[in-house]
C-alpha cells in the first residue's frame, strides 16, 4: 500500500499552484478557477485523512467545502459580471477603486 | 499485484492532475484554462476513488466538473472576453516573486508533510471501504452532524439570495 | 477492492477512445479538398454578419446558479435519504425532521427566485 504522504505531497502541490495562480494571473476568471483548485487539493487531504484514519469525519468536512465551494461560485462569478458590467474589464490591476 | 496496481494508477492521477493544473495557470485564454480545469477535477475524482472514497468520487464528477464548471464556462461566455487576452500579462520582477514565494510555500508543506507522517499512516484503513458508501455517510451526516447540515442549507439560501441580488439588474 | 473498478476504466476509455476515433477517422478517410465556397458558414445562402462568440444573456446565467444550488440540494439528500430506512424508530423521526427543515429552507429560496420573476422567460 501506499503511504499517506504520497496522497498528501500531491495535495501541497496542487494548492502552491492554485496559490501560484492566484498570485501571477491578472484575470478574475482564472484567479477564481484557481481557488476552486486550492479548495480541491484541500479536499483530496481531507479524504486521505479520512480514508487512512478510518474516520468518516473528515468525509463530511469535504461536503461542507463542496457547499462553500459552490455558494461561492454564484456568488463569486455574480460579483465578477457585476463588475465587468459597471467597468467592462475584469482584469484586477483596474478594478483598485477601494485601495488607499 | 495490488501494491503495483494502486502505484500505477497513482502515478497516472497525479501527473495528469498536476500537469493539468499547471496547464490552467499558464493559459492565456480562460476557456482553455476551464478545460483543463475540469481535466484536473476528473484526475482528482479518480484519486478519490483510490482513497476508497466512492461517494466523493461521484459528488466530484457530478459537482465540481457537472455544476461550477459549467457556471465558470456560461459566465465566460457571457463576458465574452475573447479581445482580452492580452490582458497585461508580461513578465516582470512581480510574477518571480510570487514563483519563489509558491515553491517556498511547497517546500514548507513538504517538509512538514515528510517529517511529520513519514511512516506512521502505511495503509488505508480496512473499514475505509465501508466508510465511504452514502450509507454510513447520511448516517453521520443526519445523527452526529446535523446542525452542519442545516447551516450548508441556509448558505445556499444565501447564495440564491446574493446571486439574484447581484445579476438582478440587468432583468430590468 | 481496487481491481472492482477496472470494468469503469475499460467502459471510460473505450467511450473515450471511440469518441475522439469517430470525430477524426471522418477527417482521415474522406477526401479533402476544400475551396472558398466549401468553408463558407453557408454555402448557399447569406453572408454571416459578426462572430459566432456572441454575448449570452443574464438569464442563462441565473437558470445556471439556480442548478448549482439545486444540485447540492441533492447530494446532500441522496446520503440521507439512503441512510434513512436503517435507522431505529427515534432517530427515523430525527432524521426526518432534519431533512424536512433543509428542504423547506431551500424551498425558500426557489419561491424567492419565483417572486423576483427570475424564471419567468419570455
Amino acid at each position: 500500500m501506499l503511504e499517506i504522504n504520497y496522497y498528501l505531497i500531491l495535495s501541497a502541490l496542487l494548492f502552491s499552484i492554485g496559490v501560484l495562480g492566484v498570485l501571477v494571473r491578472r484575470n478574475a476568471i482564472i484567479i477564481f478557477m484557481s481557488i476552486e483548485l486550492m479548495l480541491n487539493a484541500i479536499n483530496i487531504s481531507l479524504v486521505s485523512f479520512s480514508s487512512y484514519l478510518g474516520e468518516i469525519s473528515g468525509q463530511i468536512f469535504v461536503f461542507m467545502v463542496l457547499t462553500v465551494a459552490a455558494a461561492e461560485a454564484a456568488v463569486g462569478l455574480a460579483i465578477i459580471i457585476s463588475l465587468y458590467r459597471n467597468k467592462s474589464t475584469v482584469n484586477i490591476d483596474e478594478i483598485n477603486i477601494l485601495k488607499w | 499485484m495490488e501494491w503495483k496496481l494502486e502505484l500505477i494508477l497513482f502515478v497516472l492521477l497525479s501527473v495528469m492532475a498536476v500537469f493539468s493544473a499547471i496547464m490552467m495557470v499558464t493559459r492565456r485564454s480562460p476557456i482553455n484554462s476551464a478545460i483543463f480545469l475540469i481535466i484536473n477535477f476528473f484526475a482528482s475524482a479518480g484519486i478519490y476513488l483510490l482513497l476508497q472514497a466512492q461517494f466523493i468520487a461521484v459528488i466530484q464528477v457530478l459537482v465540481y466538473m457537472g455544476a461550477i464548471m459549467v457556471l465558470v464556462i456560461f459566465v465566460i461566455m457571457l463576458l465574452n472576453l475573447q479581445d482580452e487576452s492580452k490582458l497585461s500579462e508580461q513578465f516582470s520582477y512581480k510574477k518571480l516573486t510570487s514563483l519563489l514565494l509558491s515553491v517556498l510555500l511547497f517546500c514548507l508543506l513538504g517538509f512538514s508533510v515528510f517529517f511529520g507522517f513519514s511512516g506512521k499512516f502505511t495503509s488505508i484503513s480496512g473499514e475505509a471501504e465501508k466508510l465511504g458508501t452514502a450509507e454510513s455517510l447520511g448516517k453521520e451526516l443526519v445523527l452526529a452532524y446535523s446542525v452542519p447540515f442545516e447551516i450548508a442549507g441556509l448558505l445556499l439560501l444565501a447564495a440564491v439570495v446574493g446571486a439574484v441580488v447581484l445579476a438582478k439588474k440587468s432583468f430590468d | 477492492m481496487l481491481e472492482g473498478y477496472i470494468p469503469i476504466f475499460i467502459i471510460i476509455f473505450i467511450s473515450a477512445a471511440f469518441a475522439f476515433l469517430n470525430i477524426n477517422l471522418s477527417s482521415l478517410l474522406g477526401p479533402n479538398r476544400p475551396n472558398k465556397e466549401k468553408l463558407s458558414t453557408y454555402e448557399s445562402g447569406m453572408e454571416p454578419i459578426g462572430t459566432a462568440h456572441d454575448r449570452f444573456s443574464i438569464k442563462y446565467y441565473m437558470v445556471a446558479v439556480s442548478f448549482i444550488v439545486f444540485d447540492i440540494e441533492v447530494v446532500f439528500l441522496y446520503p440521507w435519504a439512503v441512510s434513512f430506512l436503517n435507522f431505529p424508530k427515534p432517530e427515523m423521526i430525527y432524521s426526518f425532521v432534519i431533512g424536512l427543515i433543509f428542504i423547506v429552507v431551500l424551498a425558500v429560496g426557489l419561491i424567492y427566485e419565483y417572486k423576483k420573476g427570475v424564471l419567468k422567460w419570455d
